[in-house]
Formats: C-alpha cells, structure tokens, sequence
C-alpha cells in the first residue's frame, strides 16, 4: 500500500500546479507531456510486456476522439460525459480485433503488427467518410471548471487517466496477469502450456492499453477543439508511442512515461530555437545516442538487472515440503492415470504417431522409449496441449484431453519438460519457478508462488542462482531449472523428455536421485529417455515406439529383451518392411 | 491588455524623441514583441517557408520605417511542426510566458483554430491568413487578411464560373474531382450547388483522399466523362500529380480550374497550361504599379532565391501575409496603441488598402458576405497572369 | 457500366504503382527478414537518392546517376549495418536508430533542398506508348521492369547462388549456419549494402515518377510496411506481389466506386487475406 499512497501524494502534487498561478502555457505544456505519457503507457501494456506490437495505436486514439468529437458537436453531449464511450468504443474495437487475431496460432508479431497498422488505415477511411465528411469536426464546448484555467482543467483531465494509465500498468506488472504477459512475451508456446490462459490474457491486456487510448482521445478532441482525420490516424502517433516506450524502456511500467517524457520535451525544446531544422536532426542524433548508451532503454538501464526483483528471500534453511498433491502412496500396479486410445498426429505427411494406444499407471515411472524420431516428443505435446491431434482419444482421470486448450491442461495437472531447455529468458530463475505455481493446478498468488518456488530451487541445487537469467545457466544447470519449473505447479502427471540427454556421469546420477525423489512425493512420470542404464534402473514399466506405434510395452527387463524392439533399435526386420517416412 | 505605465512612459520618451530629433525617424526604445508560430518542419513546410520570408522582409521595412510607435519590432517565431496541439502549447506560451505584446497568425485552417481558441481565452487580438473555412472563426476579435468572404463555397464557384464563362468556349459540363482537404473539399461542394444553378451540367463527382499517390484510374475516368470543364478540388501538389496522370493517357481537359496549386510545379506540366486558379495577388501590373510593392517583389525574389525556394515569384501565399503586416502596422498605426480591444474595435470600424485590394471587417463574424479579394489567375506561356475580374486582369492578358 | 479501358488502364496504374511499393519494400524485406533489422531509414534513404538523382540529373541522364548513387548507397547500408550490429543488435533498437537516422536525413534534405516540392524534368516524363486502347508511360514502365528485374535476380540469387543458400540459413538459424560455416558478419555487410542499394534505385525512381517533398518519406511508410508484410518478411518477389495486389484493388475502387475508399478497400484486402491464410506464415 505504499505504493498507494505514493500514488496519491503524487497525483496531489501535480494537482495543485493549475492552483498556484503559474503562467497557463505550463499546464498546457504538462498536458501534452501527460498526453504522450498516457498514449506510450498504455500501449506499453499490451505490446510491451507480450511482445505484440501494435501498429495501431493511432486507431484506437481516433476513435476515442472521434466517438468524443461526433457526440459533442453533432448530438451536443456534454463533455464528459462521452469519456467512458470513448474508452468504450476503444475497447470495444480492440476486444474485435482481438478475438479474431489472437485465436489465430499462426499470428504473431509481425502480423500482428501488420493488422493494427491496417485497422488504422481502415478506420480512417471510414471515419473521413461516414463520420467527418471532409472539413473536419469543430468541438467546442464548455470545459468544466475543475481549475482557474481552461488549460488547467484540461490538464487535470489528463492527469487523472495518466494516474490511471500508470497504475494500471504498475498493477499489472505487479501481478499475475503481468507475469503470465511477460512469459508470453518470452515464450507463448510454453507459457500456455505451464497454464497461462494466453488467449485470456492478451485480450485483456489488449483492451485495457485500447480503453486508455480512448480515453485520451475523448480529452484531446476538446484540446485541439478541431479534429481532422489526417492529423489523427497519422503513422507518427502509432510510430512515436513506440519509439518512447522503448527508450525509456518496455520492460517496466515506468518505462514509456520517462521514454515519452524526454521525446516530447525534446521535440518542444527544438522548435523554439533559431533553427528548428537543425534542432529536429538534432534530436534524432539525441535519440541515437541514448539507444547506443542504454540499449535496455533509460530505465532498463538505471534499474538492476533484475528490474522485478523483490526483497531476496535467503534459503530459509528447512528442508522442502515434499508433500505433493497427491496423497497415495505410489504403486505401480494401481489403476490407470492417463488412456491413449488410438492417437494420431501427423505433419504434412509424416505420420508422426499413429494409432498410439498405452496407458500410464498411477504412481509409476513409465519409461517411453524408441529411436529417434519415434513420436515420443510428439506424444508428450500432444498430451501437453503443443499441437492438436488428429484422432484418438487421451483420458486423463476419465476427462478427454484432446481438444483442451493447453493451459487447462496444464490446470489438470500435467506438467513437462522441454528436451532443449526453453526458460522464459528475460524472466529470473527464481520468476521461472514462481510462474507455473501462480496457473497450475494449484493457482497460488505471487507470495505463495515465490516460496514454492524457493523450495524447488533448493530441491534441484539452484537456489544459489535464484535471481540469474537462465542464459547465464550452464546446460546442466538450465536442464534442472526445467525440473524445478515443471514441478512447481505439484503436477500429478509429469512428463520428461530427455532430462539427461548432455549430462555427464556424474550429473546424471544426481538427475536419477531427483527423479526418484519426485516419485517418492507421490508424482506419476512418464520417463523419455536415451540412456538406458537410467531407462533400466528408475523405471518401473516400459513403452516403446517406434515410427509414431508402440510396439511394446510392459516390465523393463522383458521389453528390452523382446526380438521386435532389438529390431526397432538395431534395424533388420522394420527397415526391410520400408519406411512409413514417405 | 492593458498599456502599462512603463510602456506609456517608454512611448512618450519615443515620442519626444523624434520631436527632438525630427530627422532620426529611427525606432528605438522597447522593441514591440509579436509572437507566432510556422510550420517550419512537416508536411506544410513547403508553405511555411514562403509566410516567412515575406514576413522577415516585412519586419525588416517595418523597422526602417520607425517599427511600430517608434519601437522596433521584434517577431518571436516558433516552429508548431503541422501539429495543432503545438500551436495551442505555443501560443499560450507566447501570451502567458513570453507576454508578446501582439499575437499573429499561424498556418492553416486547423493551427489557426487552435491559435484563436487560446487568444479567445486570453482577450488577445488575432490576425490570421489562410483559414479555409470561415463559418468555424467563432472569435470576435478574429481578422483575417486573406480577402476571403464569409461564404467562400459561394463566392468562389461563381468567381470561376464568371471567370470560365469569358474563355474563348465557354464550358457546359463540368466534371468535379476534389479532395478531402477540409477547406478546398468545403469550395467543391459549394461548387456542386452553384453549377447547377448557372445551368451547367455535373457529369462526374468524384472526391478522393488528400496524399493519393496514385491519380490513374481518375484520370481516366475524366477523359471518359469527357467534361468541357474541371473543376479541381486541390492544392498543392495533388493537381500537378492529377495533370501528369493525364498526360499520361494522352488526355488534356479543354478548360480547368484548380483552386489552390503550388505555383511552380504547375509551371512546366504542359496539361496545365490554361488552367484557372484562385489568387489574390500576381506579380504584374496593375499590382505592381504601387512602387513599394514593386520593391518588395523584388526583395522577395532575391531572398526567396537565397532560401532555395524553387518559385520566387510573390503571389498568393505571400501576399496574404505582406497583407497580414500591413493590416497589423496599420491598425496599431490607427489607434496609437498595442491594446487588443482597442485594435478589434478599429479594425471593424475602419478599411486597410492592401497590396491586393481593400480590407474591411464589417460582416458576419468580421468577414464580408457575398463579396471578396481574391481573383482567377490563369496559366499563359508559363505564367500565371490574373484574367478576372477585368480591373485586376494584367494588361492585355485574355482569357485563352 | 465502367469501360474496359477505365479497367483496364486502372489496372495498369494500379501495376505500376504497385511496382514503386514492391521496389521499396524489397530492401526493407530483406533486412527485416534476414537482418531482424527493423531499418525506417530505408524510406529517407529512399528519398535521399532520389534527391541525388534530381540534383544530378540536370548534368546526368537519370538512369546514368546510378552509377553514383548505387554504390555510394552500397556503402552506405555497409556502415549501417556496421553500427546496427555494434550498438543495437535488438530489433526494437534498430527501428529506434533507423528512427533517428531518418529524422537526421530529412531534415538535412530539407536544408539543402528546402520543404517545397521539388520535380525533376527530364525528357524521359513525356515519353509513352499506345497498347491498343491503353497508354504505357515510360517512367512508370521503366519502374516496373527495374522492379521485376531487381526482385527477380534477387530471388535467383537466394535460391540459386551459394550466397543465397548461406543467406536464407541464416535467415532460419543462425546459429547453426554459423556451425556450417556461414560467414553472418560478411553476409550481413552485403545483405545491408544491397538493400541501400535497392533504396537508391527506388530513389531514382520515385524522382523520374513523382514528386519529392520531405515529409514525402513518411507518406509511403505505411502502405510500404503493409506490403512488405504481407509478402513475407525476407522474401524477394513477395514485397512486389503484394505491392501489386495493393496498387491494383486502390486503383479499381477508384475507378469503379468514391476513390476515398480507396485505402479502405486495400487493406481490408490485406486482413481478409492474413486472417485466411495465416499458415503461409
């Protein structure tokens, strides 16, 4: 809460500045800096902390302007009135675009990108065509009398929705949402799959960056007092809210205020002179300057490394709670967990698994095995959520997983490892960790998750490298931080894919003594592996594929010795019959 | 504003000051501030820059005259870089920060409206040059120095139809293309009512968007409708782009108009040549019969050279600010004062003889209805010659 | 009832047009797509050859102030490329720095040509041919075979020539091209230099077609982008595809329907296309 009342006590302070009779010209110039603050914030929310960058701010912005403008002078609203549609139609438009976009898998970034860019192309024509007609709309209109001044008022106006627009960011980067929009930025892929409902998430963030964006637009048609749709929708707003979120850095929530701070002021500065030509090139060569010197952006520079670290927990010293969700004493004959019946995935002709039907027992170590290219990575996303099957069944304790989103998957408690390691790179080992806790099967909130989080670093050794980024992990090291990160949400099912694959001897017998004790906690693992000796100790069933169809299955010992997978390994028979691989 | 007491000693010892030394006209004393702003940087940079060399040359004769109340002028300039909201910003700057005695006008219709709602806040005297849509200038003490009238989209069409009808064959259809550019968009549609009533026929309305690239499919679709006239729509480049896409087809349209052209591009398109255009000044007699504004054409050449503007010659870009700066001198002039109200109530009561005409502000919302300045110039042999109406025509030019 | 010539010289102008926004967007392509540099300069770059093409032309044949303007442009996108990679290797940094450098660029066009509107004259604007019904401008056709070839060799450059090979590795992992033996430093120097090059080439001719002015530059950012996206970021035929398919559908709404739906209609083409067929990407 000190935040809080940092906010406040802020906020009261820019407030009193329309009251202490200063010359109006500084509010207006307050309010143009407040305006650039609210428009680079905003955007920050969604393109920033995800990664979508949109080219579209400019959209958003018009159409709060407009929806203001239109009421004001063709239907006579009062003023303020037209705030929240404006903010309304914002977010309404970004909750369309959005629900169609971001359901679509394939796009990413740069279409994402290009799609914005067009809606404001789109959404131009059509205003000049329908709303403006042409000479632009006149807003004239009484100003409420919040300040001495017309530009005070206005300015206090644009001071509450920058408060707004900075609080929102900050909460956001403060909590759940903002961490599972950072692990999007960083991955999507396997933020969905650690149980980041992505979806959910970016259509938020989205509609909240729009609804700000449209707000600020309902204040600065009565500002400028005449719109036109060539000064609204230009290209330089979308460009320039990102230009000064990324000098002043988008990783923070503080970043595009003083990125947008310095560029506006700047801008101004410049054209006051003897040579506003001059001042102009200047201010590019400023900008390149800064870029080079602070390449994180001004904040990304002045803050630590690790920009959200908290106050460092130490290792408290107790022993980790190995008490896992799952309450049964594990044994290996019990009933089933996890049924395919029949899955199928293929891609563009290469059948990757066909017709796979096993079953993993609860309690037990399933060792899944198979040459190269068997489908067992295949299997493990399919189960996870990764790709879509294209037939079959997969009971996960009797409910059909094929077709779930991921991260619901997730919410059911299955949990995986990534045969090459893929942390989220800009977050700290110790975020890693705390993120599956705060969307897995037990959603905790971020204290909690942190102190899960501890206790997993402890479990795998890692806790000394809690606040690194993973690049400075060595493989080892970022292989264990994928087994901390995959059990911190206390799976019930937990699937590991080539955890010893790069490991040396002594590693390895380490990484066998932490998988035993995950067990003992009452996990069920499917074990995917290479090196036998570790396939034959931990182990207590074995399933072998190979060309996507297992072909055995049952204790180690036996399956090992059984002539069709000596085949699978070792060629003869299976190669003579010709390769399923077209 | 009020004349302080300073200022009014400052005036009087100016005052004495030439009583005591008739010959030293000189000014002297605390220079008289005017603030404004330009586009210097932009997309209306190309305009900007034409305001303000003329109004650096104006300054400059001001002062050899003795500047204003015997003070030198000093013009504060700043650049509102195209954007309105910055010429909001700099204009309550230049009034609540700086205290420029006088403020004076931007560019263009939307930073003019932004300048008139802060000098409406502030009581401050606004004079302005080229807005574009005259029924939006809800100010009271808001000037213009254009020579428009207060209903443009009525005036102008008959102007240009009066001036279509003296060609060699006067047009019976009329095809119009116009952009969206607010104040040129705002003529066009006056244009459609008032061909109708002098009984000529529409036979293509199209409208396109102001910063089209591409002018071909237009063009064609005006050589189909095979008009014996074109109404233009456009300014700036947009007509010199349109003319080339038809030359392009092999088309010329037998008589045009095009209201508000950059001058100088349109000077080597061939397709152009006999195209009608809105002015209020050309550099040609009778204009230039006042030998002061021979001079300053001269000078304008000469600076505007040095500043590497292409088109040197003074037309209506510039003399609606040389205009701008004559109503200025003559207004503080007439009252002997820098007060704002004081000046509003002499402008609205009195006339300014200008380089292009007489300025009087005593009609609807300080414009004059029904009647203007402005003139139809036409492209001869390269160059822009006035042909209506006749007392402004340049000397044995015809309409051809 | 619109004519076959108001179609079909529509369509011509669309094509034509097209090819300007599928000659600017190639350089931009590739640095985008191979580089993840994100350069906006290319469209001051862009300008600024055509600047030195009408500053030259006057003693040049504009076609001849190629032989200065490429290779000086060459360079030029050699020491950009230079700096991009030393100081600002993130791809939100590029657009940044490119960012500034266009700012910079502009503004000294602007002091040395000032802000009017600046029209280089040369014999080659009256030139044209008659194809049955429709006209065949010079300058424009000229700028469609110079696009056609220019994105032509290109694409047989990369899928040809061992150079495009290394090229599109990189391009997909580079880390792994790096273990073949793919130089990225010295890939990356021609990739860069090309694309200045092909800016210049733009240059000359937006100066032989249009009309140059300043904040001309940022005028074409936005439907250039479009194009470059759409066509696939890397690609050597897809900026001009796409740029083509734009020119063609503004120039058909405005010969067919209000030319102010023009933008409206392109780009709501260039949706409908990315939202059906998203797996191209």
């Amino acid at each position: 809460m000190r935040a809080a009342g940092g906010f406040v006590l802020f906020g009261l302070a820019l407030g009193a500045i329309p009251f202490l009779g200063l010359p109006a010209f500084y509010e207006t110039f307050l309010y143009l800096l407040l305006h650039a603050v609210v428009l680079a914030t905003s955007w920050n929310i969604l393109s920033g902390y995800s990664g979508y960058f949109s080219f579209g701010h400019g959209a958003f912005f018009g159409t709060g302007v407009y929806v203001t403008a239109a009421l004001v002078a063709q239907y006579d609203w009062h003023f303020l009135a037209t705030l929240p549609l404006a903010a309304g139609a914002a977010a309404a438009l970004g909750l369309a675009l959005g629900a169609v976009v971001f359901r679509v898998r394939a796009l990413r970034g740069e279409l994402f990108a290009l799609l914005t860019l067009a809606i404001t192309f789109v959404l131009a024509t059509i205003m000049l065509n329908k709303v403006d007609g042409g000479p632009g709309i006149q807003v004239m209109t009484d100003i409420p009398r919040l300040a001495p001044t017309a530009s005070g008022a206005l300015y206090l106006l644009m001071l509450a929705i920058a408060l707004l627009a900075l609080w929102s960011a900050r909460a956001v980067f403060y909590s759940r949402f903002g961490t599972g929009l950072f692990a999007i930025h960083d991955d999507e892929d396997v933020a969905e799959v650690m149980g980041v409902p992505t979806y959910r998430f970016k259509l938020a963030a989205f509609c909240l960056s729009c609804a700000l964006a449209g707000l600020a637009g309902g204040i600065h048609a009565v500002f400028v007092s005449y719109v036109t749709v060539a000064e609204t929708f230009s290209i330089a707003l979308a460009v320039n809210v990102v230009l000064m979120s990324a000098l002043g850095g988008t990783r923070h929530w503080l970043g595009p205020a003083i990125g947008a701070i310095v560029i506006t002021a700047l801008l101004y500065g410049f054209t006051a002179g003897e040579a506003p030509v001059l001042g102009r090139a200047l201010v590019g060569v400023i900008l390149i300057a800064v870029i080079v010197l602070m390449p994180e952006g001004i904040l990304g520079k002045l803050l630590t490394p690790s920009p959200r670290k908290r106050r460092a927990r130490t290792n408290s010293g107790t022993e980790p709670e190995l008490r896992s969700g799952n309450e049964r004493a594990p044994s290996p004959n019990s009933e089933p967990m996890l049924v395919a019946r029949g899955v199928s995935k293929s891609f563009k002709g290469v059948q990757a698994l066909v017709e796979a039907s096993f079953e993993v027992r609860r309690g037990e170590i399933l060792g899944l095995v198979g040459p190269n290219g068997s489908g067992k990575s295949t299997f493990i996303n399919v189960v996870s959520g990764h790709y879509l099957a294209d037939g079959g069944s997969l009971l996960f304790e009797g409910e059909e997983l094929l077709g779930r989103p991921a991260h619901r998957i997730a919410r059911a408690g299955i949990a995986r490892t990534y045969q090459v390691p893929r942390p989220f790179a800009h977050l700290s080992v110790l975020d890693n960790v705390a993120l599956p806790p705060m969307f897995g099967r037990v959603t905790m909130d971020r204290a909690s998750a942190e102190a899960e989080a501890w206790r997993w670093l402890e479990f795998t050794g890692l806790a000394g490298k809690a606040h690194a980024r993973p690049a400075e992990l060595n493989l080892h090291q970022r292989k264990f931080l994928e087994l901390a990160r995959a059990l911190a949400s206390r799976p019930k099912l937990l699937f590991l894919d080539e955890v010893l694959s790069g490991l040396t001897p002594t590693e390895m017998d380490e990484a066998i003594r932490l998988v035993r004790a995950i067990r003992e906690q009452g996990a069920t693992i499917v074990f995917v592996e290479h090196v036998m000796r570790a396939v034959m100790e931990l182990t207590d069933r074995v399933v072998v594929l190979t060309y996507g169809r297992p072909i055995a299955a049952g204790l180690p010992r036996d399956v090992m010795r059984d002539p069709q997978v000596i085949d699978a390994y070792l060629g003869g028979r299976m190669r003579e019959e010709g390769s399923i691989y077209a | 504003m009020t004349i302080d007491r300073r200022r009014a000693l400052a005036a009087a010892g100016a005052l004495l000051s030439t009583v005591a030394f008739p010959g030293a006209l000189r000014a002297q004393g605390k220079p008289v501030r005017i603030g404004s702003s330009l586009p210097i940087t932009g997309p209306l940079a190309s305009l900007a820059i034409i305001h303000k060399v003329t109004a650096e040359i104006c300054v400059e004769n001001l002062n050899k005259r003795g500047g204003l109340l015997g003070r030198p002028v000093e013009w504060v300039l700043r650049d509102d870089q195209s954007k309105p909201e910055l010429t909001r910003t700099i204009y309550e700057q230049l009034i609540t920060a700086d205290k420029v005695d006088l403020i004076f006008s931007p560019y263009a219709t939307a930073s003019i409206l932004a300048a008139m709602g802060v000098a409406q806040r502030y009581n401050k005297v606004l004079l302005h040059t080229s807005f574009g849509i005259p029924k939006l200038a809800k100010y009271d003490m808001q000037f213009q120095t254009a020579g428009s009238p207060f209903d443009p989209e009525n005036v102008w069409p008959n102007h240009i139809f009066d001036a279509a009808a003296k060609l060699p064959k006067p047009p019976k259809t009329v095809a119009i293309v116009t952009s969206k550019f607010p104040s040129v968009h705002h003529i066009s549609v006056g244009a459609r009512e008032v061909l109708k009533k002098r009984g000529l026929t529409n036979v293509l309305d199209i409208e396109y968007e102001f910063g089209n690239r591409d002018y071909g499919a237009i063009a064609q679709r005006v050589k189909e409708a095979n008009p014996d006239f074109l109404w233009g729509g456009t300014n700036g480049i947009d007509p010199v782009l349109m003319l080339e896409a038809m030359s392009k087809i092999d088309y010329r349209p037998p008589a045009q108009v095009h209201l508000f052209p950059a001058p100088g591009p349109m000077l080597k398109v061939p397709a152009a040549q006999g195209s009608l255009a809105l002015t209020t000044f050309e550099s040609h007699p009778p204009f230039t019969d006042d030998p002061a504004i021979a001079q300053f054409v001269h000078t304008y050449a000469a600076r505007a050279k040095e500043a590497g503007i292409p088109y040197t010659a003074v037309d209506l870009q510039s003399a609606i600010m040389y205009a701008a700066w004559q109503v200025l001198e003559a207004a503080v002039d007439g009252t002997r004062s820098l007060d704002d109200k004081t000046i509003a109530a002499w402008l609205k009561q009195n006339e300014v003889k200008t380089l292009f005409g007489t300025l009087r502000w005593n009609g609807p919302q300080n414009y004059v209805e029904g009647a203007d300045l402005y003139k139809v110039k036409q492209l001869q042999q390269g160059r822009w010659v006035v042909i209506h109406p006749q007392q402004w025509a340049a000397p044995g030019a015809k309409p051809v | 009832m619109p004519s076959a010539t108001l179609i079909g010289q529509s369509v011509l102008s669309g094509v034509f047009i097209g090819a300007l926004y599928g000659l600017l967007g190639l350089g931009l392509s590739l640095s985008w797509g191979m580089l993840r540099q994100v350069n906006l300069a290319h469209f001051a770059l862009a300008f600024l050859g055509g600047y030195l093409t009408f500053q030259l032309a006057g003693r040049l044949d504009p076609f001849v102030t190629l032989a200065v303007t490429v290779p000086l442009f060459f360079l030029a996108g050699m020491a950009l490329h230079w700096f991009l990679s030393r100081y600002a290797a993130d791809m939100l940094n590029t657009l940044l720095v490119t960012f500034g450098l266009t700012t910079i660029i502009e503004s000294a066009i602007q002091r040395i040509w000032t802000a009017d509107f600046q029209r280089m004259e040369s014999a080659y604007g009256a030139m044209r041919w008659k194809v049955g019904a429709f006209y065949i401008p010079f300058p424009e056709a000229a700028t469609l075979l110079i696009a056609m070839a220019l994105c032509g060799a290109m694409w047989a450059l990369l899928r040809f020539t061992d150079f495009g090979r290394a090229a599109r590795a990189m391009t997909e992992d580079p880390a792994m091209a790096a273990a073949f033996g793919v130089n990225e430093k010295r890939l990356g120097y021609v990739i860069s230099g090309l694309a200045a090059a092909f800016a210049a080439v733009a240059g000359m001719c937006l100066a032989l077609t249009h009309t140059l002015a300043p904040v001309q530059i940022y005028a074409w950012m936005g439907v250039v982008f479009a194009g470059v996206m759409i066509g696939g970021l890397g690609s050597a035929i897809g900026p001009l595809a796409a740029g083509i398919l734009i020119g063609v559908s503004e120039a058909l709404t405005m010969a067919l329907t209000a030319p102010t739906w023009a933008p409206l209609v392109s780009f709501t083409l260039l949706i409908a296309i990315i939202l059906l067929r998203p797996a191209r990407f």
